[in-house]
């Protein structure tokens, strides 16, 4: 079997080898490409060519290509649709947006045209750092001054969400250190500000949240802090569930966790992301019920 | 091609729409002539035969307004009989299109017109019903528009431009060829995808163990669709540009999958689409980045164009994503958007492996699992679950913890965001509630397959084996849908609207296609309220081919004109979707003939299996075998059979088998009966006891999956026979085989299969 496949191999190949660059009904155009740099040639003339049916000569300097190509078999359009699905724009196609971005930063052609959107950009994010500051600032004030009109679980809950958020994104790090926040937050609540449904919950969970939150802030093995924050995500049920909210909030289900047996989690979004299993499994699991 | 451009497609409906207004004030008559003619295209550089109507694939888009009578005029101008059928539509029954079951089929040279009021709105599309005509072009978009005044009209939504848009596939094999290699186990489909999932493919993708299980559950390949298409298709063309468009034009699309066997990812390069509506039906409107449509679904969404002098790209993929088709929206350079990347089926089966139980049934590990919400496939998907890698990673096994910090690089999470639209997302704008008072009538079905021999069916009946179900006019009807098969299946109901259960309450979305999941459970329901004999079914037309159906007929209704013998006819209808599969092969090689002949349909086999050498001392043989499939999976068939052989003693002299029986091997003239058994490993085993005592007991295996192209086999039984063989898959008709048998030799040949 394998000497008659290595046959018609070495037939095939000898037979071809005096062709190997001759492309028929040969036409040639000239086309503007994008590019920077020689892995941008490399790159464009890869996803251009077709053996013995078209081939690309890409420049650098002058960013034109001379493409080359059996009229009968291809056309430009298909040849320039291949190098923008690699990356590259060209008159006729632009890239998607992801895959250019996935572009060795060399060849990331668009940087000149970039910096000034950049530029502006920057100023907004400025403006939001800005603001988060506020925030921050003003969350601060609330835990200090102004206690009585929200909820001081309110912190509670807001560390609770970032820890879940950094489970979506399997990021070890930041649960590790949201869950710390959340172990200072627990201890600043005055439970004689609570409401008296509040108190009766807080009483039966605090302990076992400070022990979940106390547990996910020791490690930063995401299995492990996964596995801490099914019971932290039940405790905080109980409590979110008497607690008013400003807009509401998700009880969701992945059946597939906590070894098949199922576990829940809060969201502040009707979209699932679970943070049991993070991209692996991002969409898994449902909404059981939205507490308002 | 021979597509006419979209102006003349739309200017059709738009004269005759003028011309009958002028006419008729109160109800418009709306008048459609239909010529279906056989045609020659040529999508993939071959010339094929098609069916056009008024000379174009896709058929022309039909348009009304609701309130509008439709008459619609079929002239048959093939050399077979063809019929219509509006999907999703709510139509008389005697107009609804399925032959043998609402009317006799239209004979060629008829003409036959089907008359009906225009009452609800919405994105529909029609279809032949008539064997596989929908796969070579019998598919078109037809359009019901609200009036104005309707109070349901949406601003915005119902006043922009819009544009239908038809998905279809296109096989250059011919779909009779496609229907029976599928039943025939043919794996020149997975080759062509390049999804044989061979040993060697197993092993340098790190999951030799996974094909092992996978094999020894006695599973084949898995994949997520059946047939190999060459080219995915909108509107009739692989690539369309619709350059009227402007930036900051609003576009609905109005698409309906008008593919045989086919799901489509969609997706559009200038940012998110808002769905608004599903199967003809408003929904309240959604953002999503993705959707996935089903085999004859339809969905309504609302794109925009984001900037001038830049047109975008709609892309729709096969479910499979080895094919592609793009609609460029705009003017100017095309901004695309990125491909989907290929599947990774190691992983498909390595989930599989876990969830299939010994006896081929799927085990959903208590998973409450419904409404697309929790698609197993995403394992699958790398755009979801990180690349491929080539080193063994962690184990995925269920049972194990997952730890999966490994995967949270940068790339991934970019994906973190993507909406990927699911039914638990779509919610009625109005209330779909039942008559109250109305009396429930619960019924459940399984849906059961069997990949290997390309059985589908309902609580493991085909169509061929059962009768109507009756209901009566007046009940709320709730059925509970179970998918036990490795497949999903896109469930359709003729006539009515179903609200499926997806925990919207009141506001449950209305649809007539439902697609379920393997090991998902569904709640549909709907009230009674249009007499007839309505068809249910998997609209996968090779799974609807193959019986995966049903009748609802209501009981006590009056007769339709179109059908005075009902009985005769279901008659017909049954035996459309169980019909004998031939295969035959041969091998012409050095040492002799080897060979067999197969007729095959859902529960029979009669089967002949011969080797002739070329000289006496090789001998001559025949084996003919007449079984019957036992069980869902099929594993058991007992069968009966006889045996010819004559041959002069040779290479080989065994006088005995192992029982020390005498072996009349070179004479033999013998009834027998047997059973063969499919055990792990996909290795049958077979006893056979002929008519003078003696008794055989065999093993054989054939086409392991050695690397993509390459197949070995074996067999040995107790008569001291053996055999072992490789074959190298040429193409879908012919290998290059060697071999060694016992009676035989050592031989080298050409292997021809039909």
């Amino acid at each position: 079997m394998k000497s008659i496949k290595i046959f018609l191999a070495i037939t095939v190949m000898l037979s071809f080898t005096g062709l190997n660059a001759q492309i028929k009904n040969a036409k040639t155009d000239s086309v503007k490409i994008f590019g920077n740099c020689g892995m941008c040639k490399a790159a464009i003339e890869k996803a251009g060519n077709k053996k013995k049916i078209a081939k690309v000569d890409w420049n650098k300097e002058s960013k034109m290509a001379t493409i080359t190509y059996d009229a009968k078999k291809t056309n430009r359009e298909e040849i320039l649709k291949r190098i923008a699905l690699s990356g590259y724009d060209n008159e006729k196609f632009l890239a998607p947006n992801d895959v250019y971005a996935k572009l060795p930063v060399c060849c990331q052609y668009k940087i000149e045209v970039r910096t000034e959107v950049k530029k502006e950009e920057a100023k907004k994010d400025s403006a939001k750092i800005e603001m988060t500051d506020d925030q921050t600032n003003h969350n601060h004030s609330k835990m200090t001054e102004t206690k009585k009109d929200v909820s001081q679980l309110k912190t509670v809950f807001d560390n609770y969400f970032a820890i879940k958020d950094a489970l979506v994104k399997t990021d070890g790090n930041t649960a590790s250190t949201m869950a710390k926040e959340l172990q200072r937050a627990i201890g600043h609540v005055q439970m004689d500000k609570l409401s008296s449904e509040e108190h009766i919950a807080w009483m039966k969970v605090m302990k076992n949240l400070a022990v979940a939150a106390e547990l996910i802030a020791d490690t930063k093995d995401v299995s492990q802090q996964r596995e801490y924050f099914i019971a932290l995500s039940k405790n905080m049920y109980l409590l979110i569930k008497v607690s008013k909210q400003e807009t509401p909030v998700y009880y969701q289900h992945c059946p597939m966790a906590n070894n098949g047996k199922g576990a829940n989690w809060l969201s502040k979004e009707s979209a699932i992301k679970n943070p049991f299993y993070g991209s692996e499994m991002l969409s898994c699991g449902k909404t059981v019920e939205t507490i308002k | 091609m021979s597509i006419p451009n979209i102006v003349s497609k739309k200017m059709l409906p738009i004269a005759i729409f003028i011309l009958a207004t002028q006419i008729l004030y109160a109800q418009k008559i709306v008048h459609y002539d239909l010529y279906v003619r056989d045609t020659i295209v040529n999508f993939t550089g071959k010339e094929k035969r098609a069916i056009a109507v008024n000379g174009q694939i896709p058929m022309p888009t039909l348009t009304f307004t609701e309130g509008d009578i439709a008459e619609i005029v079929v002239h048959n101008q093939l050399k077979e009989s063809t019929s219509l059928h509006w999907h999703g539509l709510y139509v008389p029954n005697k107009e609804d299109g399925v032959p043998y079951l609402t009317q006799l089929p239209i004979k060629p040279n008829e003409t036959f017109t089907y008359r009906f009021p225009i009452v609800q709105s919405g994105t529909h599309w029609y279809h032949s019903h008539s064997g596989l005509q929908e796969q070579i072009g019998m598919y078109g978009s037809l359009i019901l528009k609200k009036k104005t005044e309707d109070k349901t009209f949406r601003k915005g939504i119902d006043n922009i431009p819009q544009v239908p848009v038809v998905l279809s596939e296109w096989t250059d094999l011919k779909p009779e060829n496609v229907h029976r290699m599928l039943h025939n186990a043919s794996d020149w489909f997975a080759i062509k995808k390049g999804t044989t999932q061979s040993y060697t493919e197993a092993i340098s993708a790190g999951h030799f163990k996974t094909k092992l299980i996978n094999e020894w559950k006695r599973m084949l390949a898995m994949d997520v669709s059946d047939v190999y298409y060459e080219k995915v298709l909108i509107n009739g063309e692989n690539e369309s540009q619709l350059s009227q468009f402007k930036a900051g034009d609003k576009i609905r699309l109005r698409i309906s999958n008008g593919g045989a066997s086919s799901y489509f990812w969609l997706k559009y390069a200038g940012g998110k689409m808002t769905v608004v509506a599903n199967d003809g039906n408003d929904v309240e409107p959604v953002e999503v980045d993705r959707l996935i449509i089903g085999v004859s679904e339809t969905y309504d969404v609302i794109v925009t164009i984001p900037a001038e002098n830049t047109a975008y790209e709609f892309l729709a993929t096969s479910e499979d994503r080895t094919k592609s088709t793009s609609l460029y929206l705009g003017d100017g350079v095309i901004q695309l958007t990125s491909p989907m990347p290929k599947l990774k089926y190691f992983e498909g089966m390595k989930m599989m492996n876990t969830m299939m139980k010994m006896d081929g049934s799927m085990n959903d590990m208590g998973m409450n699992m419904s409404l697309q919400k929790m698609d197993m496939n995403t394992v699958m998907y790398p755009e979801i679950s990180g690349k491929p890698k080539m080193k063994k990673k962690n184990d995925m096994n269920m049972d194990d913890k997952m730890n999966h910090s490994e995967h949270s690089d940068s790339s991934n999470n970019q994906q973190d965001d993507i909406v990927t639209l699911n039914y638990g997302m779509l919610k009625a704008s109005h209330p779909t509630t039942l008559p109250k008072n109305a009396q429930v009538r619960e019924l459940r079905f399984e849906l059961t397959g069997n990949m290997n021999r390309y059985v589908w069916s309902m609580d493991n009946i085909v169509l061929s084996e059962t009768d109507k179900i009756l209901i009566k006019k007046g009940e709320n009807v709730r059925i509970t849908l179970y998918n036990n098969s490795m497949m999903r299946h896109p469930m359709h109901l003729h006539g009515h609207d179903f609200r499926v259960l997806n925990g919207q309450g009141e506001y449950a979305p209305l649809k007539n296609v439902l697609d379920i999941i393997p090991m998902e459970t569904d709640t549909i329901e709907f009230n009674a309220n249009l007499e007839g004999d309505w068809f249910f079914h998997c609209h996968i037309l090779y799974h609807m081919m193959a019986g995966m159906n049903r009748v609802f007929s209501y009981e006590n209704q009056p007769p339709n004109p179109y059908l005075p013998n009902k009985t005769l006819a279901y008659k017909k209808l049954q035996a459309e979707s169980n019909q004998l599969h031939f295969m035959a092969e041969n091998d012409f090689a050095t040492n002799g003939n080897d060979g067999m002949a197969m007729l095959q349909n859902t529960r029979w086999s009669f089967g002949t299996e011969w080797r002739l050498g070329y000289h006496d001392v090789h001998g001559y043989e025949s084996e003919t075998h007449i079984g019957r499939y036992i069980g869902k999976m099929q594993w058991l068939m007992p069968f009966i059979g006889f045996d010819w052989r004559y041959r002069k003693f040779g290479i080989d002299e065994q006088e005995t088998n192992l029982f020390n029986q005498s072996n009349s091997k070179d004479n033999r003239n013998l009834f027998s009966a047997g059973i063969n058994y499919t055990l792990p490993m996909l290795v049958i085993f077979q006893i056979e006891a002929f008519h003078n005592g003696d008794v055989r007991f065999q093993l054989m295996r054939e086409d392991i999956p050695v690397s993509k192209r390459l197949r070995a086999g074996f067999m040995v039984n107790t008569d001291k026979e053996y055999m072992a063989g490789l074959r190298y898959i040429v193409n879908k008709n012919m290998s290059v085989s060697t071999h060694y048998d016992s009676d035989m030799g050592l031989g080298v040949g050409l292997s021809i299969n039909y």
